[in-house]
């Protein structure tokens, strides 16, 4: 559209800041939003927003959703809640080998949603990352998601000796669900061998190389569309070196929130972050608490608490805005993140058939 | 384009030229007005908001995208690699042996190569025979699970053993029955045992961002043994100098970190313990004694590998050698499950000692190991052997 601006029906002193910005033709103001032109032209807001929909309704087409955004205007029109609902139904979530967890969090853990786990040293976070990263790559056929997933490692603690022993157990599990020939087909595509080629592993050593990952990821993330999960553990390992300034910390997790949650609802993917707990002070009682201070609290949708109960390991949902509290049991065994009664149920959506029970009975007297 | 008031330039030229090296700057707009001198570097880039950015330099918000990702990939290491990959490179599950193929089984192999790893106990459990166990083992070639390289050994409280270190290098071919003599006696051990005394955290920070440094790059040493932190970091702060007390164990461990990952190196911290106060703080999780890592949550939080050793109260005997039996435990781990291995400490060594459940479990799997002489446990109370 090589048509000038000054041709629109705007007013003359309009025309001239938008001509000494550089805005000679429609074509330069297409894809601009509102607040972006105000900024380079000093035009008011409203003024900024004339002038794009007068654009907008010369060229003819464009957007539906521009003339009724305000300052967004992107190129999504808006959707209703009834739309949003099938949307949100269509995503699968990643199901856990731990049946209680799934309940607890509502079918799994969900995609398109940033999910925290805050607990002390030990307790499994990471083991409860590693199962994940591995559950997400299950084939559809048995349940899963069928993706996958992009590791952030701040700390290290990415072994593989261990991550092969999940793998090893989890196709396991699966090869002894194998019901019909379709199942049979996937299973050659769910090995130990593809399961680590569909991990891709990023080990950042400070909060920078930390921040820089996350700003090349979603160019990472549109060439690889079958990621369904990204996992950052941890992500206060980096921020709780020595900072001089605190404040700064703060807009930089802030501007890190924002990036993941953006991320999650854009890409389609979950995300996945481990926090360290720290002491907190009050009124001569020391508690422990998640870290990384309060606002921090608000970055996730949903936060999990690990934590011992002495001898045995709980698992706490405390934020979640569809399911209330609740707490479960865990083990974590040779084969990865477990519940605690050895009848677990595997991970199918499928009506389950007593053959299915069978070999679940059958697996303990195995190992 | 409007001139902007910037307090101070510091060789804008270079600034002109970074800028445009990035990638940004529409045309026609002068170089000065996007150029902060606050903002000297990539990493300082990236530290800034997008819109704040915008606000500094002037430059329109698809170009502070621009110049974002190109400060994001000036900064980045690597892409995102497959794991497959790196379960394929030839140093994949490349780990330290202890000397010991009990305790080596314990550990899945021996010492983690990044990371640290934290050991633990009372007095006279066996923490430092272990440490000067493995600063011999580190030094064996790859194929008997050393590093062919020397250690460095820092002390804090006590001076260090040399005469015991003698007497392990006399007995190494008793401890390492899996290594020809021959290559046993070529080694000259104790040329590559670097020994550090520290007394106070200035020195141990010289000490770390200097001396040991210099020893890694140069290939010398390949494991660092820190003899015992927590002398250091109690006996300097009293308890209202808390703040001051966490910054300079965050600085020191973050060195330590970045050490352990720049040269592949083990890192191995002894402890000291502390009792429990109350009942209430298991929060680490359930113990098997009364006592606990000194230091706290914090420096939990930034340990990888956290073992303990502690005395039993049994005695074994050995030919004409007795020792009190000690329990070495994981307690926490990525790879490993909580559990543990008795071992005694002979002349020669510590050497781990298996229990009869524990053998029909090792005979089970699939590596036996090397094996040294089993030996019969005396308990005081049956007064029997098991």
């Amino acid at each position: 559209m090589q048509r000038s601006v000054s041709s629109l029906s705007l007013s003359p002193s309009v025309k001239v800041k938008l001509v000494n910005a550089g805005f000679q033709f429609t074509a330069d103001l297409l894809h601009v939003k509102p607040l972006q032109l105000s900024k380079e032209t000093s035009l008011s807001q409203l003024e900024a927003l004339e002038v794009l929909q007068a654009v907008r309704g010369e060229t003819g087409g464009g957007d539906n959703g521009a003339g009724g955004g305000g300052g967004g205007g992107g190129a999504s029109s808006s959707l209703t809640a009834l739309e949003l609902l099938q949307k949100e139904e269509e995503l699968r979530s990643i199901v856990t080998f731990s049946s209680q967890l799934d309940a607890a969090l509502g079918g799994g853990l969900p995609v398109g949603k940033t999910t925290e786990i805050c607990g002390a040293p030990g307790v499994g976070k990471t083991q409860l990352c590693l199962q994940l990263a591995v559950d997400v790559q299950v084939p559809q056929c048995f349940g899963g998601v069928g993706g996958q997933v992009v590791y952030i490692d701040t700390e290290g603690s990415f072994l593989l000796q261990r991550v092969v022993d999940i793998a090893t157990a989890a196709v396991q599990h699966c090869s002894l669900l194998v019901e019909d020939d379709e199942q049979q087909v996937a299973m050659a595509t769910f090995t130990v061998e593809t399961i680590l080629s569909n991990t891709f592993l990023v080990r950042c050593h400070d909060y920078v190389e930390l921040l820089a990952e996350l700003h090349l990821l979603p160019d990472f993330l549109s060439n690889h569309p079958k990621v369904r999960l990204l996992v950052i553990d941890s992500v206060a390992f980096p921020f709780r070196q020595h900072f001089d300034d605190l404040s700064q910390r703060t807009r930089l997790l802030n501007g890190l929130a924002q990036q993941l949650i953006s991320m999650a609802t854009s890409h389609k993917i979950a995300v996945l972050m481990t926090n360290q707990m720290t002491t907190r002070l009050r009124g001569g009682q020391s508690q422990q608490v998640p870290a990384l201070g309060e606002s921090w609290g608000h970055a996730a949708t949903i936060r999990l608490l690990l934590h011992w109960a002495g001898p045995q390991r709980l698992a706490n949902v405390f934020k979640s805005p569809n399911h209330m509290g609740a707490t479960v049991r865990y083990q974590i065994t040779s084969e990865g993140f477990r519940d605690v009664d050895q009848s677990e149920q595997p991970p199918s959506k499928r009506a389950r058939k007593h053959t299915v029970q069978m070999a679940a009975a059958r697996e303990p007297s195995e190992t | 384009i409007v001139a902007r008031t910037i307090t101070t330039f510091i060789d804008c030229d270079t600034k002109q030229r970074r800028c445009r090296h990035w990638g940004d700057g529409p045309a026609g707009a002068q170089p000065e007005d996007h150029c902060s001198p606050h903002l000297k570097s990539a990493r300082e880039v990236l530290c800034v908001s997008g819109s704040d950015l915008q606000r500094v330099t002037g430059l329109s918000s698809s170009d502070v995208q621009q110049l974002l990702i190109a400060a994001a990939t000036s900064c980045r290491r690597h892409h995102p690699i497959a794991a497959l990959v790196l379960h394929r490179k030839f140093d994949a599950g490349l780990r330290l042996s202890v000397g010991c193929p009990v305790l080596n089984q314990l550990l899945r192999g021996g010492l983690l190569v990044g990371g640290v790893t934290e050991l633990s106990g009372e007095s006279g459990a066996g923490k430092t025979q272990l440490a000067l166990q493995l600063c011999l083992s580190v030094q064996y070639p790859t194929q008997y699970g050393g590093l062919h390289s020397g250690a460095v050994y820092i002390c804090t409280e006590d001076s260090f053993p040399i005469k015991r270190l003698q007497q392990l290098i006399t007995d190494q071919s008793l401890l390492r029955s899996d290594v020809p003599p021959s290559l046993i006696s070529s080694l000259q051990f104790s040329d590559r045992i670097y020994i550090e005394h520290v007394a106070d955290l200035d020195s141990l920070q010289v000490c770390l961002s200097r001396r040991v440094p210099l020893l890694l790059t140069r290939g010398l040493v390949r494991l660092l043994v820190v003899d015992s932190l927590a002398a250091l970091f109690r006996s300097e702060f009293q308890a209202a100098d808390w703040l001051e007390r966490s910054k300079q164990l965050l600085t020191f461990s973050s060195t330590l970190h970045h050490l352990s990952s720049r040269f592949t190196t083990p890192v191995l911290c002894i402890n000291q313990v502390t009792d429990f106060l109350s009942s209430s703080d298991d929060s680490l999780g359930p113990l098997s004694s009364s006592v606990s890592p000194a230091l706290g949550l914090l420096w939990a939080n930034q340990v990888m590998v956290r073992l303990m050793m502690r005395r039993l109260q049994v005695t074994v005997a050995q030919g004409d050698q007795s020792s009190v039996l000690r329990r070495l435990e994981v307690v926490f781990a990525p790879h490993l499950a909580r559990s543990g291995r008795d071992a005694a400490v002979w002349r020669e060594g510590v050497r781990g000692v298996m229990r009869e459940v524990e053998m029909s479990q090792w005979r089970g799997s699939e590596e036996g190991g090397g094996g040294g002489p089993h030996f019969c446990l005396t308990n005081k109370e049956t007064n029997g052997c098991k």
